[in-house]
């Protein structure tokens, strides 16, 4: 045992850590530059900032909103990040994000000068899904907080004792935390199925199927779909009728930590098989586009 | 690893097949310090040797290591190969100097150091002065510059060209060849594959012929024809009586054909035994006191040895 | 004097017609596309729901089938709303279809620059154009209306007077299909020739649909109207346009359970958002095929454009 935790130490110990969080820093950098604002992006843009225009079109209808509720408002904001941010705008925003960082520099047949760069390779798995990470958090943030920001804005000095008096911070942290997570398990899925497949869309599509109905299936295999935690995560709930209750009825109750904990530990395990995946991936550009 | 390893590129009965399509085959290479030429057709699997040594793909059989390092370790091999690629393709929207900037951040280089790299490639590969502008509109031949001087701007001791003097004009390509020259009697390994022929005999110190996946010879160029033996050699001798040569070689057995030249003054000599051929020649300039003007093979060149060995169809012969 | 050896001649053999040209490029495509296992096996499998519908318009007509497999009464009411739903079925199993097989069909060739090779030959754009989404027609109503037509004759078989009464939903099913068809052939396409990337090309095909729907729910709840529905492309087609081909009621305006409710003074009863008018409906879908035409003239064109 004391040998092993001697061994593990002197691993740590001997790496390169400093010239690895170097060469990560590079990559982010790099991928910022190239990937985050451009043309290219304008759909994603128009997911995240989508429903910023909705809302504000609403608030700029009924200034004051004088016979407007706050809880309808509120379970209203609920649905929307639930049904929409959640379901498609942040999976699909985080799809053409992460699908892009590989697949992007293969179909630009660019991916061979990384792959020439003396970096582990793991490196670049890590570097990517950072950069991707950043990306969509800070895109789809963005859109969550205007969205937010609107909604109560609305309300006047209502909206305003419900934010910062009331439970209005918190549930924004909370959106804002859900957010991110969903940015984090849908980005580390997508970057290795980026890696594992050629075309990543058709096992994409397959997973909004089963991001959609996992719901009906046994509690094991629930916790292997990223809404499965988000789910449990949402600071206010959005019942649905119908099919609709797919998308947000929770039929197997975890704790929050347990969904957070969950939910990162489904994003290292992809990780993981990307980076294990990447090692062996080839150069081969003649068979894409 | 032995010592001869660490300073060699070593090919150890290296197959590579992309699924039922053969890409080289029981390949076992030492390429040493030098230029070293691949040479072969369009699809024998120059480029396959190149990727391969550089771990862009990895051997379905067999082992390759560089200067003692394996491909299947990016972080060390990178450190000390530059790998100019066939791939004519650039990250969009950036810079000749951006594009190698970029690339010598990714080795961990500080900033002062990467802009230093970088001037210096840059300067190398005389791109100076278009080094801000977008590589987008770059010529192709400035293209091909700019790529050379991304492998060469981290000072590696392996460098791999494939194709590079694609789409250069005769003075960027001679410019090229005098700088891989250079770099090859600094001490540096350089790796060429090229269909110029002529060019790559020049400078080179060995050459790799390659058809069909196989390697079919290599060497120094010389040595390489003296062993191909189902083509007699080439001589030609240019002389004041060819006539009377002729009438002396044909009394020999290894003397296959003997044509005058059409001013009267040589006669191209093909024989199957140069040597006995140069001894006969001794004897006839002692003895018959004959006038000889000069003497040189006249197919000892790559672009011989290229035909000879893989013939103008890219068949193996 | 030079002497040249005229060794080249031009070929004078018979040439396609100009007219069936086009169809060069979609017999190649076909082939191309048949060359995979995968596609060939999702072809023959999106016949199995006509072949479960063709068994249940079978035994609705065959009493003794019944009897013997136990089942009680009629199965199913074969009517207009029982085609459409088979085609609204098999219209599902097309998008796939055009998802997986649209932008294979265009992309590439712009990727690859071989746009040129094309247009240099005595081959128009709009034949280009014709070639590729011949591919698609020919696919996509092999498993659409053409078979579902097939079903319609066997009710019609089956069942004597039946056909006098509803031979007018032959044609609502024939254009019903050929809508559907159509407007996701043009939209691949266009999509395919603007991002010039198969894989991103089918992940907005997805988009528009699902997205689009999405979208469409969040501004109907959000602003309590239907307007919304003008963005959701599948429920135009198949909520409104559809039903008005096949006489059956037009679908509901997309009741969001958390649409917020309108504030009315006490006694007001509110009314739900209308549903979108047919010609609205039709002004959408057809402004967006207008879109994807000009998408693919702007971009398929035997040049590239670099920007330095």
């Amino acid at each position: 045992m004391n040998q092993a935790g001697t061994g593990a130490h002197m691993w740590i110990t001997s790496q390169p850590w400093r010239l690895w969080g170097h060469q990560i820093m590079a990559i982010v950098r790099q991928e910022l530059k190239h990937n985050f604002f451009t043309r290219r992006g304008t759909w994603i843009y128009l997911l995240a900032f989508g429903p910023v225009v909705v809302f504000a079109i609403d608030a700029i209808q009924t200034p004051g909103c004088a016979p407007c509720s706050l809880d309808e408002d509120t379970s209203l904001f609920a649905a929307t990040f639930q049904l929409y941010y959640m379901r498609f705008g942040i999976f699909f925003g985080v799809m053409g994000i992460f699908a892009w960082l590989f697949r992007g520099q293969v179909v630009q047949r660019t991916l061979h000068y990384a792959f020439l760069a003396p970096l582990r390779r793991e490196l670049l798995v890590i570097g990517k899904f950072l950069a991707g990470a950043l990306m969509a958090i800070v895109l789809f943030g963005a859109g969550v907080l205007l969205s937010f920001s609107l909604v109560y804005w609305h309300f006047a000095a209502r909206g305003y004792d419900y934010v910062f008096h009331g439970p209005g911070l918190h549930q924004l942290a909370v959106y804002l935390g859900v957010t991110a997570l969903a940015c984090i398990g849908y980005g580390a899925i997508f970057l290795t199925l980026t890696i594992i497949f050629k075309n990543p869309i058709i096992p994409g599509i397959a997973m909004l199927g089963w991001e959609t109905f996992s719901g009906i299936f046994p509690a094991m295999l629930q916790r292997l779909s990223v809404s499965f935690y988000l789910k449990h995560l949402s600071p206010v709930s959005a019942p649905s009728d119908g099919i609709l209750a797919l998308l947000t009825v929770v039929t197997e109750p975890v704790a929050v930590w347990a969904a957070v904990l969950g939910l990162l530990l489904l994003a290292a395990a992809a990780l993981a098989l990307a980076c294990a995946r990447i090692r062996t991936l080839e150069i081969s550009y003649s068979s894409e586009q | 690893m032995s010592g001869q390893a660490q300073n060699r590129i070593v090919f150890e009965n290296v197959s590579k097949f992309y699924g039922e399509v053969l890409g080289v085959n029981r390949v076992n290479l030492l390429l040493s310090a030098g230029v070293t030429s691949l040479v072969g057709p369009n699809g024998s699997g120059k480029t396959t040797l190149m990727n391969l040594m550089t771990g862009l793909i990895r051997p379905t059989n067999g082992a390759i290591s560089v200067l003692g390092i394996a491909p299947s370790e990016p972080e060390k091999l990178a450190r000390v190969v530059g790998y100019c690629t066939q791939f004519d393709s650039f990250p969009p929207s950036v810079t000749g100097r951006e594009f190698i900037q970029d690339w010598l951040r990714l080795h961990g280089f500080n900033h002062q150091e990467t802009s230093r790299l970088a001037e210096d490639a840059l300067a190398r590969v005389e791109l100076t002065e278009a080094a801000g502008r977008k590589i987008a509109g770059y010529s192709k031949g400035m293209r091909q510059r700019i790529r050379l001087a991304q492998a060469i701007s981290h000072h590696p001791t392996v460098l791999i060209l494939d194709e590079p003097l694609n789409g250069l004009d005769p003075k960027a390509r001679a410019a090229s060849m005098a700088l891989f020259e250079a770099l090859g009697k600094e001490g540096m390994h350089v790796v060429i594959s090229s269909h110029i022929l002529h060019e790559v005999d020049r400078i080179s110190d060995e050459v790799v012929l390659i058809s069909s996946g196989y390697i079919v010879a290599e060497g120094k160029i010389p040595d390489v024809r003296t062993e191909v033996k189902e083509h007699p050699m080439q001589i030609l001798v240019r002389c004041s009586q060819p006539g009377m040569l002729a009438s002396r070689v044909f009394a020999q057995n290894h003397v296959v054909e003997a044509k005058l030249q059409n001013d009267g003054r040589g006669i191209l000599i093909r024989t199957t035994n140069a040597d006995e051929f140069y001894s006969l020649l001794n004897r006839l300039i002692v003895e018959d006191g004959m006038q000889i003007e000069t003497v040189a093979p006249a197919d000892d060149d790559v672009n011989s040895v290229y035909q000879y060995l893989i013939g103008s169809d890219g068949e193996r012969i | 004097m030079a002497v040249y050896k005229r060794t080249y001649r031009r070929y004078d053999g018979p040439l396609t017609p100009q007219w069936s040209r086009f169809l060069v490029l979609t017999r190649y495509s076909l082939y191309t596309l048949f060359d995979s296992r995968p596609f060939t096996a999702f072809v023959v499998l999106s016949a199995i729901p006509l072949l479960l519908s063709g068994v249940l318009i079978y035994l609705s007509h065959s009493p003794m089938a019944r009897t013997l497999l136990q089942l009680p009464g009629p199965i199913i009411k074969i009517d207009p709303k029982f085609f459409r739903q088979v085609l609204l079925n098999q219209g599902w199993l097309a998008f796939l279809m055009t998802a997986w097989a649209g932008p294979g069909l265009v992309a590439p060739d712009l990727a690859n620059q071989a746009l040129p090779l094309y247009l240099s030959r005595p081959f128009s754009r709009a034949e280009y154009v014709l070639g590729k989404m011949g591919v698609l027609f020919l696919l996509l109503s092999a498993i659409t209306w053409l078979p579902v037509l097939l079903l319609f004759g066997l009710q019609a078989g089956l069942e004597a007077g039946w056909f006098k009464e509803n031979y007018w939903i032959m044609g609502s099913i024939f254009l019903a299909g050929m809508l559907w068809i159509s407007v996701i052939s043009l939209l691949s396409l266009a999509i395919s020739a603007w991002v010039r990337w198969r894989m991103v090309a089918s992940a907005f095909l997805f988009g528009i649909f699902f997205v689009g729907a999405a979208f469409a729910n969040m501004i109907n709840g959000i602003l309590n109207t239907s307007w919304g529905h003008l963005l959701n492309l599948g429920h135009l087609i198949f909520g409104v346009i559809w039903p008005k081909l096949f006489r059956v009621a037009v679908d509901a305006a997309g009741a969001n359970p958390h649409a917020r409710r309108p504030h009315l003074p006490p006694g007001m009863v509110a009314l739900a958002p209308l549903p979108i008018p047919l010609w609205q409906a039709c002004m959408v879908v057809v402004v967006a095929c207008a879109v994807c035409l000009l998408l693919l003239n702007r971009r398929l064109r035997a040049r590239e454009v670099v920007r330095g």
